[in-house]
């Protein structure tokens, strides 16, 4: 090997990157010959000095926002999928209870940015939704119109679901909040969602128009999952006018094994 | 023993999305290493870095079966940087190519400035000299888990210009380096 051909390869020895054989007859030459020797040694010295290059830490937001952004994939994927799989996800891992410390610390301001609650302004209007909801039955058929009903659905899942575990880390929500989260479990098409909405409702269980909305949503929940988690809420918050609807949905053959099951337990308690 | 990369993405891309975590975990300290030299900012290396995970999300259906992690990640870390000096260059005070020694990293811009004898910031101050094309195929080939023919790849050019290319980066890179080692105020 000349000096030349050595020449042409020096970098890329440095680099690690040559095939064993033409490094091995680099390494001859550089044994041989001092000037090319000292090229190959600076141009090492350079890459080391790069390698020892301190590059400040990325910050944690950064491992916070993909967990974000998987979840949101995740939100999506279910969405695509439709109940079913979504219904087997949730049911196999408690959804999104990891990520509410994140998103909290990330979206402090989702609910003022999504505008979420953009419902009830007066006792009027919330009269308005409470006789909706407890109509619902008589009202709308399928998912699909109560999907359509809903404002909050123009929203990403994500956004909303930002929206609700902001809300539900509020101290002292006020009606509208209240109000939010129970329009998101009567009317939100994600699983995630519904069930975050009725976890936030719980520090509001002593309320009678919390107890009253989530006891109107349960007969139209077509999520067995979400279903239970309301008769649990039902239970806990001690609703006893809550007997009629737990009596027809344990008598019912259709409903999910799971559900007359916890509807059943829930009447025995109550 | 632990799944190699090329697994997780193909695991990523079948619907496993969780295993996009463990691959943040593993790339994300060095990708944003090789983002914040090439942009000599931390800040925007923080937001592309961020950026290629989640086009890595977006596009999981485009990873092969063949594919290598290390060279799609890095693609895609191209196409994102590639953005951003055309933002930075269309902004009213363009950042580069003298941002990276003027700004250096913040990490170590204080250094800079009190002590220029500062080894690191020598070599900062070198590699901002450095045009940003010989800065790109310099860190991308300085990557042990890319062989030249995938830099090639990343940089869409022969395995021959980027061998040629990475080899020239690097002799200017040194060039530079050593003669502010010698005099500093250069
Ligand atoms: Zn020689």
């Amino acid at each position: 090997m000349t000096c030349n051909d050595c020449l042409e390869h020096v970098a890329g020895l440095a680099y690690g990157k040559l095939d064993e054989r033409t490094a091995a007859d680099v390494r001859v030459h550089l044994a041989a010959c001092a000037a090319c020797s000292r090229q190959f040694e600076t141009l090492g010295l350079t890459l080391e000095a790069l390698e020892r290059l301190p590059s400040a830490p990325p910050s944690h937001r950064m491992r916070a926002r993909l967990m974000g952004d998987i979840e949101a994939e995740k939100l999506d994927l279910q969405g695509r999928a439709g109940w079913a799989a979504s219904i087997r996800s949730s049911a196999e891992r408690r959804p999104a209870s990891w990520l509410a410390p994140l998103l909290q610390a990330i979206a402090a301001c989702a609910l003022l940015a999504v505008g979420f609650l953009a419902g009830e302004r007066t006792a009027g209007e919330r009269a308005a939704t409470e006789r909706r909801l407890a109509d619902l039955g008589a009202k709308v058929d399928t998912m699909g119109m109560l999907v359509e009903q809903s404002v909050l659905q123009k929203r990403d899942t994500v956004d909303r679901l930002q929206a609700v575990l902001t809300v539900g880390s509020s101290k002292r929500p006020d009606e509208r909040v209240i109000n939010g989260l129970i329009n998101s479990l009567a009317f939100d098409s994600s699983v995630n969602v519904r069930l975050n909405a009725l976890n936030a409702l719980y520090g509001h269980a002593g309320q009678e128009v919390v107890r009253a909305g989530v006891l109107a949503c349960l007969p139209r929940e077509p999520n067995p999952l979400v279903q239970v988690s309301m008769i649990d809420f039902l239970v806990a918050a001690k609703a006893h006018d809550a007997a009629p609807e737990l009596r027809k949905l344990a008598e019912d053959a259709k409903a999910d094994t799971d559900v007359r099951e916890s509807a059943r337990r829930a009447m025995d308690l109550l | 023993m632990p799944l190699p990369d090329h697994d997780l993405m193909l695991a990523v891309r079948d619907g496993d999305l969780d295993c996009m975590g463990e691959l943040f975990e593993r790339h994300h300290g060095p990708l944003y290493g090789y983002l914040s030299k090439l942009t000599g900012n931390r800040a925007a290396a923080q937001d592309l870095c961020q950026t290629v995970f989640q086009r890595m999300l977006k596009y999981r259906h485009t990873y092969r079966d063949e594919g290598n992690f290390a060279a799609w990640m890095y693609h895609l870390a191209r196409r994102c940087a590639s953005d951003h000096f055309r933002r930075a260059s269309s902004a009213p005070a363009p950042m580069d190519p003298t941002d990276l020694e003027a700004h250096a990293d913040d990490a170590v811009g204080a250094d800079e400035a009190a002590a220029s004898k500062d080894d690191h910031a020598l070599l900062h101050r070198a590699l901002g000299r450095l045009d940003r094309a010989d800065r790109e195929v310099l860190l991308l080939s300085r990557l042990q888990e890319l062989s030249f023919a995938e830099v090639a790849g990343i940089l869409e050019c022969s395995v021959g210009a980027a061998r040629v290319r990475a080899h020239r980066a690097l002799h200017s890179l040194r060039d530079h380096y050593f003669k502010l080692q010698k005099d500093p105020l250069t």
